[in-house]
């Protein structure tokens, strides 16, 4: 490191020039995608939710595809985001992100003695492994030759972006750092530099509007009209049905036989020494909901919200879909199919409860858009709406497009509104990371890098005075 | 540079269990030919690496005259390191395991110099000439930065030309010459499932190395019932590989759930020599073990005898425990008697009961007896230093293999399941023949059950697998093309049973049409509740309906389930986005029937390559990558970037495999 002084832009080759293997990760509620930089796919994508095992010895915490679905008796499924779309237990957020990275893209820690499985198994000569463990690499830090780039919520408080470079820089060794937000880097993705970014992702919706590649922060909205809510929806109207829909998860089926449309069920259940707990039981009544809005939900697409005039009717005279549960219940849905995702665009249409009130009007998409278009300088609008790119899981819902566009030209008949949804299906859910991919290969971008002197120098508070 | 041809190509294939490769491609292709245990053994100096493991021993001048009756302990003259000053003399033990360092656990690479030692020790035995490019099989676990260290290797260490990576899954799709699959890799401890479509794997959603199930799951699964027995994990381990374990479908009575027929040989050696007192310590251990009397195994309901215990008795312990002569004596008299009740035992079984079928599937027959290598107690004969003559002789003493393989091939078992199925040692030269033999007789216990909760975590990780695929439509394709690999998959009736879990589990009955049932139009003739009536697209009255509203809904769904094509793809107006992309998007919309899967099957594999039809398509992923070699290094030669050029790497640097690696 040949730095003058830290005002000095980083020479080309300081971080390997355009070889640069710069990671980014884009983590997010359901998944949390990481890869490296200039790849058109996150290589890995993890869940964001991990196991705990409760023993009397203490607390075990498994991470991965494949240590969440396995129905142990005292496995917790938890997630580290909060409530409010910030990460809350950043301990276990630390190691959720370490273990997305290092399982796919590094490898694991060679020095980590409980991962690299040369403790177990019945070896003998201890002495000459421990030897060569030494030999192979005495890497300590995961990251030590990667830059990391980090995509962020448009509202995160700036106590979290310091902890973010805090996980990067100490906890990692990163060599630089960078931490842009998802909104800017969705629009990047698609090409943009200014636009309005709506993303529906599972816990939250955000509407972000972006100028040339900047945030209006005032601008940023969110609601947690997203695709949880979807299936809580989805969960409400099973109840309310009569008579009510059983929601089985498959790992308590054993088998199943087929049945009449409606009928209960007849499959035979697996009997388990400890009951897996609730909050598995309810990540995994997730697969099934989450199949079942691949397969069945449709937005209201038509003109109109779905309980205009006469826009109901026709609903129910288009044909139903099948959707058969875990353990063989089936049934054709009607127009209900079209009810779990109204009350994205239409607060007055939301399955409700004593448990779970109805959401407010302000919170809808529509409402979320003309707040956000409001913080906007009028002269602003017609680039925005002319620019509006569509992104995250829950815009897959079929027909939401449709839908959108419709609510947005009813509320801005004059404007000549576009809205940019990516074709294929990873552009959709993974914009953010693609856009983080795209910026962190560009040569430009280096001179941008937080590096660790700097932050040696300044503190984890630089992040807020070169990461707006 | 000069083009590559055929036989120039050389393909690795590192396993947990073990490492196959081959240089060269025939005309046909064949299995790999060179097969490697994928272990090594410490050297004298940490950090280095021997293929087999190296004991001391003290030279006895009979040695060397023995050669022909004991093969296994004359060292090969090249590989001994012979102290000429002191009488130190080194030998290579080519067969024992004890000691050794498996560099690959799960897929995952956990010694990397123990593997690069490997990988060395391969390239060595093939021997190649120079200009060979190198096409190593990937497991799916490995990481981008791992494919950088290994690219760095081959052109650091061996020089190569030319070098290029294939994932394992990938290469079994080439195998099987299909575009779309979903590839269940079944390894030793692991079991990875990849959806593939149009020849690129989904990295998002595999589920990889799910540890814990596989080929060593199950051993331990008949260790956990066999060990009340006496058997340990290597006799197990054997035994799965025999041909008498099966996993069997889940209405299958066991057998022997009648009386028992067997011919009951009373033995009173091995209650004495189990009883034998003041035995060295690891025999007394054994006693502990072995079951001494006649308990009734109540679950399976045959009867124990001592025959059985004896039979899987920890002869290497005895041996170790000084009691060899004593053994052997007995031995020599247990065989006499079983003779004697054996030509008894056939006259009065086929007098008593002549209509017991001789030849009974494996599945019909209670006991069955297979070939136990006795590695462990070669082991124990070598260490007590005899001479190579006396070795020799209780070598043949104890072993029961050529006599016993003639009795397996009588029973119409075919005796060469055990050599194909075998360790996978058969290419070098002298293991066959060095180890120690032994039959044990196994009872019902040899049957797995498929209802396990292995095959249900591995079909429960196939459908994760397919459902986290992003394009919905291509779901169904995939469970449509299930292919099971991986030597874990080898026992009998893994595949099936599988399957038939998957089925269980997660089929859409079709009898979603059952609907019709529920509520039918009196004036539309209509097919069974069965749903083998189920309308054909061609009864489906051809001009449909844009808004039927005169048709029942159910009965609407079900038709046009199956004519999604006839329907407009936008049915309401609503304005169409603006958006050129728009139309892309398509492939996501929802067929009416958005559930899959409505139906599950495994892929035939591929007819024409005759000499792996022989062997089974477990390893398909090195025939695929014979294919692939073939296809990257000699049909393309590089222009579609397949491999990694030397230049290119002194150029690029490892990162850049990336850019080439299949």
């Amino acid at each position: 490191m040949n730095i003058p002084n830290s005002s000095t832009a980083p020479a080309a080759g300081e971080y390997a020039g355009d070889e640069v293997s710069a990671i980014v990760l884009d983590p997010g509620y359901w998944t949390t995608r990481a890869g490296f930089a200039g790849e058109d796919v996150p290589k890995s994508v993890c869940p964001s939710f991990y196991g705990q095992l409760d023993s009397d010895s203490g607390s075990q915490q498994l991470f991965g595809e494949n240590a969440i679905h396995n129905p142990l008796g005292n496995l917790q499924v938890k997630n580290p985001w909060g409530s409010d779309g910030i990460v809350q237990d950043w301990e276990t957020a630390t190691k959720l992100w370490e273990y997305a990275i290092t399982s796919r893209l590094t490898g694991a820690k060679p020095g980590d003695p409980t991962k690299n499985g040369l403790n177990d198994g019945t070896n003998t000569n201890g002495d000459a492994m421990d030897v060569d463990m030494d030999a192979v690499e005495n890497q300590e830090k995961p990251l030590e030759d990667s830059p990391l780039l980090v995509t962020e919520p448009g509202w995160n408080t700036a106590k979290a972006r310091e902890k973010y470079i805090e996980i990067a820089m100490e906890e990692w060794g990163a060599p630089a750092f960078y931490l842009q937000k998802t909104g800017v880097l969705a629009a990047f993705a698609s090409g943009k530099a200014s636009g309005i970014v709506i993303d529906v992702g599972a816990s939250h919706t955000s509407i972000t509007p972006v100028l040339d590649g900047m945030v209006l922060r005032k601008g940023v909205q969110k609601s947690t009209l997203a695709g949880n809510f979807v299936s809580e929806q989805i969960r409400l109207i099973f109840k309310q049905s009569q008579p009510e829909i059983p929601l089985t998860p498959h790992y308590m089926v054993k088998s199943k036989t087929a049945v009449d449309a409606g009928a209960s069920a007849q499959a035979t259940y697996k009997t388990f020494a400890t009951q897996p707990t609730d909050s598995f039981r309810r990540h995994e009544e997730e697969r099934v909901l989450t199949e079942f809005k691949e397969s069945v939900v449709e937005v209201w697409g038509g003109n109109g919200r779905l309980s205009n005039g006469a826009n109901e009717d026709i609903a129910k005279q288009m044909p139903g879909r099948p959707f058969e549960m875990p353990d063989g219940w089936n049934q054709v849905f009607g127009v209900e199919r079209f009810r779990p995702a109204e009350a994205l665009f239409d607060a007055n249409a939301a399955v409700h409860d004593a448990d779970h009130p109805k959401p407010k009007d302000d919170q809808t998409i529509p409402r979320l858009v003309q707040q956000a278009v409001q913080h906007v300088d009028a002269d602003q609008r017609p680039l925005l709406l002319s620019n509006i790119v569509v992104t995250g899981g829950s815009t897959l819902l079929y027909k939401f497009n449709d839908r959108l566009s419709n609510e947005i030209n009813n509320i801005y008949p004059s404007t000549r509104n576009k809205l940019f949804a990516p074709g294929s299906v990873v552009e959709r859910k993974y914009a953010a990371w693609i856009g983080g991919s795209i910026l962190a290969s560009l040569g430009s971008f280096h001179q941008l890098w937080i590096s660790k002197k700097e932050y040696e120098e300044h503190g984890p508070s630089i992040v807020e005075k070169r990461c707006r | 540079m000069p083009p590559f041809k055929d036989d120039q190509i050389i393909i690795i294939a590192p396993g947990s269990e073990t490492t196959v490769a081959q240089l060269g491609l025939p005309e046909s292709f064949t299995p790999a030919r060179l097969r490697v245990r994928s272990r090594m053994f410490a050297a004298e100096k940490d950090g280095e690496w021997e293929p087999f493991k190296v004991r001391r021993r003290q030279p006895k001048p009979a040695a060397a005259a023995d050669a022909t009756t004991s093969t296994t302990t004359v060292p090969p003259p090249d590989a001994t390191a012979a102290n000429g000053d002191d009488d130190l003399e080194y030998e290579e033990d080519r067969i024992t395991e004890d000691g050794a360092v498996w560099p690959i656990q799960d897929g995952r690479i956990v010694n990397w110099s123990c593997f690069f030692a490997l990988i060395t020790h391969v390239y060595n035995a093939l021997n190649p000439p120079f200009h060979t490019p190198i096409l190593l099989i990937a497991q799916p676990v490995w990481t981008p930065k791992e494919h950088e260290k290994l690219t760095q290797f081959f052109f650091e260490k061996f020089k190569t030309p030319a070098f290029s990576l294939m994932d394992a899954a990938l290469a079994t799709a080439w195998a099987y010459g299909i575009h779309t699959s979903t590839v269940i890799d079944v390894g030793k401890g692991k079991v990875d499932v990849t959806a593939i479509s149009e020849f690129i794997p989904h990295t998002q959603g595999r589920v990889m190395s799910l540890s814990g199930y596989g080929g060593e799951a199950l051993t331990q699964q008949l260790l956990a019932r066999l060990k009340s027995k006496g058997l340990n994990r290597e006799m197990c381990e054997q035994l799965k590989r025999s041909p008498i374990c099966e996993i069997l479908p889940p209405d299958t009575p066991l057998p022997g759930t009648q009386e028992a027929e067997q011919e009951v040989v009373t033995n009173p050696a091995a209650a004495a020599s189990t009883g034998a007192p003041g035995s060295g310590p690891a025999a007394a251990a054994t006693i502990g073990n072995a079951p001494r009397g006649p308990g009734a195994d109540t679950e399976v309901g045959d009867d124990t005898n001592p025959e059985e215990a004896e039979g899987v008795l920890d002869v290497a312990s005895i041996v170790a425990g000084g009691k060899m002569e004593e053994y052997l004596a007995k031995k020599d008299k247990e065989k006499q008697e079983k003779v004697v009740a054996k030509k008894k035992g056939a006259s009065e079984a086929a007098a008593a009961n002549a209509a017991k079928p001789v030849r009974l599937p494996n599945s019909k027959r209670e006991k069955a007896a297979f070939l136990y290598e006795d590695h462990a107690l070669l082991d124990n004969l070598k260490n007590m230093n005899l001479g190579s003559e006396k070795l020799a002789e209780a070598h043949a003493a104890l072993d029961e293999g050529p006599q016993r393989k003639g009795e397996e091939a009588g029973e119409g078992e075919p005796a060469t399941g055990v050599e194909t199925n075998g360790t996978g040692e058969a290419t070098l030269s002298n293991t066959r023949n060095g180890s120690i033999r032994r039959e044990i007789e196994v009872g019902t216990e040899r049957f797995l059950p498929s209802e396990s909760p292995m095959f249900e975590t591995i079909a429960d990780a196939v459908h994760r697998t397919i459902s986290s695929v992003d394009e919905v439509n291509k779901r169904s394709e995939l469970w449509d093309a299930i292919v099971v690999c991986g030597n874990g998959s080898k026992v009998r009736g893994f595949k099936e049973a599988l399957l038939a879990t998957i089925q269980a589990k997660y089929l859409i009955s079709p009898s979603s049409a059952t609907i019709f049932t529920s509520e039918i139009p009196s004036n539309i003739s209509t097919p069974t509740g069965t749903g083998a009536n189920t309308p054909q697209p061609s009864s489906t009255p051809h001009g449909m309906p844009a808004a039927p509203s005169h048709v029942n809904p159910l009965l609407y769904a079900a038709t046009t389930a199956q004519t999604q094509h006839l329907m407009p793809s936008s049915q309401h107006g609503g304005s169409p986005i603006p958006n050129p992309l728009q139309g892309l998007s398509s492939h996501n919309q929802h067929s009416s029937h958005g559930q899959t899967p409505t139906s599950i099957k495994l892929v035939k594999p591929p007819e024409y390559f005759p000499e792996w039809k022989e062997v089974g398509f477990d390893e398909s992923a090195f025939l695929g990558a014979q294919v692939a070699a073939k296809v990257i290094f000699v049909v393309d030669q590089g222009q579609n970037k397949g491999y990694m050029t030397r230049p290119d790497y002194n150029e690029q640097g490892p990162q850049a495999i990336h850019d080439y690696a299949l």
